[in-house]
């Protein structure tokens, strides 16, 4: 999760996008995205204007704080997510792509 | 499959609005990503999860945690009380029973509130009403399961007046107890609320000792001559400080309550120390005693015990005295039964307010400092604010 958001942290990523590529279900995904919101690690806003055909999205990305923490945190993880954290993708997807 | 999604959707919008302010936008989050995930099972499941995230959301902030605890204990219960041999008449009585009480249990806070207020800040009291609570279940529970034992044919005594009449005053004797035990938990409460504790621990002390002293928590198989003596002298004691107990709570009451308070007001909060006292004791020895004889409705040891010692307050209602020595005696038949527990749920608190209003009459001279009337506040933990930064 934090490597997904760490990948690109100066863009705006939308609950699916990230759940998708972490390969989390909503109710995984988003109490933790809520956690990290309320702890100022992250900051959240809805798209500006009414997309065609769907309804706004809400967009998250880390705050500069959050990307500190959370480079500290991944230096302390497995080198699995951190090959992860490089191709931007989970290791489900990661097995799905190779195989 | 599209009308199970459609439904969890309309669902899950509709739980924002009863979700709080700083977390509708999350709920309003998953619903607009909804659209994105592909449709049929996987657009299911997002959605489900976000469920799983506004429920316990919403539960939280309505406060909807006792309500729900108390749902669970109540379908427990029921599903034990509806459940028994072919034949069985304790069955309607025991399911007339689960239904009236849950009513009276979960009308009776709503009454209360607007006499007394809701249940006080303090963790104290609140820990008091859940324990209230789970003792008055937990007696529902053990008598539907003695009952089932003790009305099975051919000892089938359902369906007469007598044991109806039986239950209604034993549901009217428990709506007593919640009234007690919600008024004194309440914001408002009668009494000054270290009235109630002391009669409260008091008389949880006592019916733990009784419940001890009785036959019915100790298994009492005694071959010398010596352990039985002693057991009879302890018996004397336990009695003495039976009678003692709800006059020393009014004392205690009365000395709380200070000097500066009229007799009147001291009697007053004795009485309800000595009320407290009697019923916390009668409640205590009553569910414990109810539930060891469901565990062990035929043992040997309690049988003697009640032929002995309770089976004489058994009532001639149909063939009791003929079933006395293959049952416990003074619960087999539902009248028979309230007949035992019902009267010391009846009698205790009586007596105990009587003997702690006689005991509040203490002399002016060893009276303490007059308290407060509130319940003292729960102490949160501070939500420190940071000290603020001295930029110069």
């Amino acid at each position: 999760m934090l490597a997904v958001l760490c990948a690109q942290p100066s863009s705006w990523q939308h609950g699916y996008a990230i759940a998708r590529d972490t390969g989390l279900k909503s109710g995984t995904l988003y109490p933790i995205l809520i956690r990290l919101a309320d702890r100022g690690l992250m900051e959240a806003r809805w798209e500006d204007e009414q997309p065609a055909g769907r309804p706004r999205r809400h967009l998250y990305r880390l705050t500069p704080d959050g990307l500190a923490s959370a480079t500290t945190a991944l230096t302390e993880v497995t080198p699995e997510v951190k090959a992860t954290a490089r191709a931007g993708l989970s290791p489900r997807r990661r097995l799905s792509t190779q195989g | 499959m599209i009308d199970l999604t459609r439904a969890m959707a309309a669902a899950l919008r509709r739980s924002t609005a009863l979700m709080p302010a700083s977390r509708r936008q999350w709920i309003e989050a998953v619903l607009a990503e909804a659209a994105e995930v592909p449709a049929a099972w996987q657009r299911l499941k997002w959605l489900g999860g976000g469920l799983r995230l506004a429920v316990p959301g919403i539960v939280r902030s309505r406060g909807l945690w006792y309500p729900l605890a108390f749902a669970a204990a109540a379908t427990g219960i029921a599903w034990s009380a509806w459940s028994g041999p072919p034949g069985d008449s304790a069955i309607g009585i025991n399911r007339a029973d689960v239904i009236a009480i849950m009513v009276i249990l979960a009308g009776l806070p709503w009454i209360i509130r607007r006499a007394c207020g809701p249940v006080a800040s303090a963790r104290l009291p609140g820990l008091v009403r859940i324990g209230g609570y789970v003792a008055v279940l937990a007696l529902i529970l053990a008598k539907s399961a003695v009952e089932r034992v003790a009305d099975a044919p051919p000892n089938n005594l359902g369906g007469s007046a007598v044991a109806w009449t039986g239950e209604a005053v034993f549901l009217a004797v428990m709506a007593g107890y919640a009234i007690v035990i919600l008024a004194c938990t309440a914001r408002r409460p009668p009494a000054l609320p270290a009235t109630m504790v002391i009669g409260a621990a008091t008389g949880t002390a006592l019916g733990v000792m009784a419940y001890l002293l009785g036959p019915l928590g100790f298994p009492l198989r005694f071959a010398g001559p010596w352990p039985a003596r002693l057991y009879d002298a302890a018996l004397v004691l336990g009695a003495l400080l039976g009678l003692c107990a709800p006059v020393a709570a009014g004392l205690a009451a009365a000395r709380r309550a200070g000097r500066a308070r009229s007799g009147g007001f001291r009697a007053g909060q004795g009485a309800i120390a000595g009320l407290c006292s009697g019923a916390a004791a009668a409640l205590v020895v009553a569910v414990l005693s109810t539930a060891t004889i469901a565990i062990l409705p035929y043992d040997t040891g309690l049988q003697h015990w009640a032929v002995g010692h309770i089976g004489q307050w058994t009532p001639a209602v149909g063939g009791v005295t003929s079933i006395v020595h293959s049952r416990v005696g003074y619960v087999a038949g539902n009248s028979a039964f309230a007949a035992g527990y019902l009267l010391v749920l009846l009698i205790s608190p009586l007596a105990g307010c009587a003997f702690g209003a006689w005991g509040a009459y203490a002399p002016p001279g060893s009276l303490g400092p007059r308290i407060t009337r509130a319940w003292p506040r729960m102490k949160r933990s501070p939500i420190r604010a940071r000290p603020a930064r001295q930029d110069q």
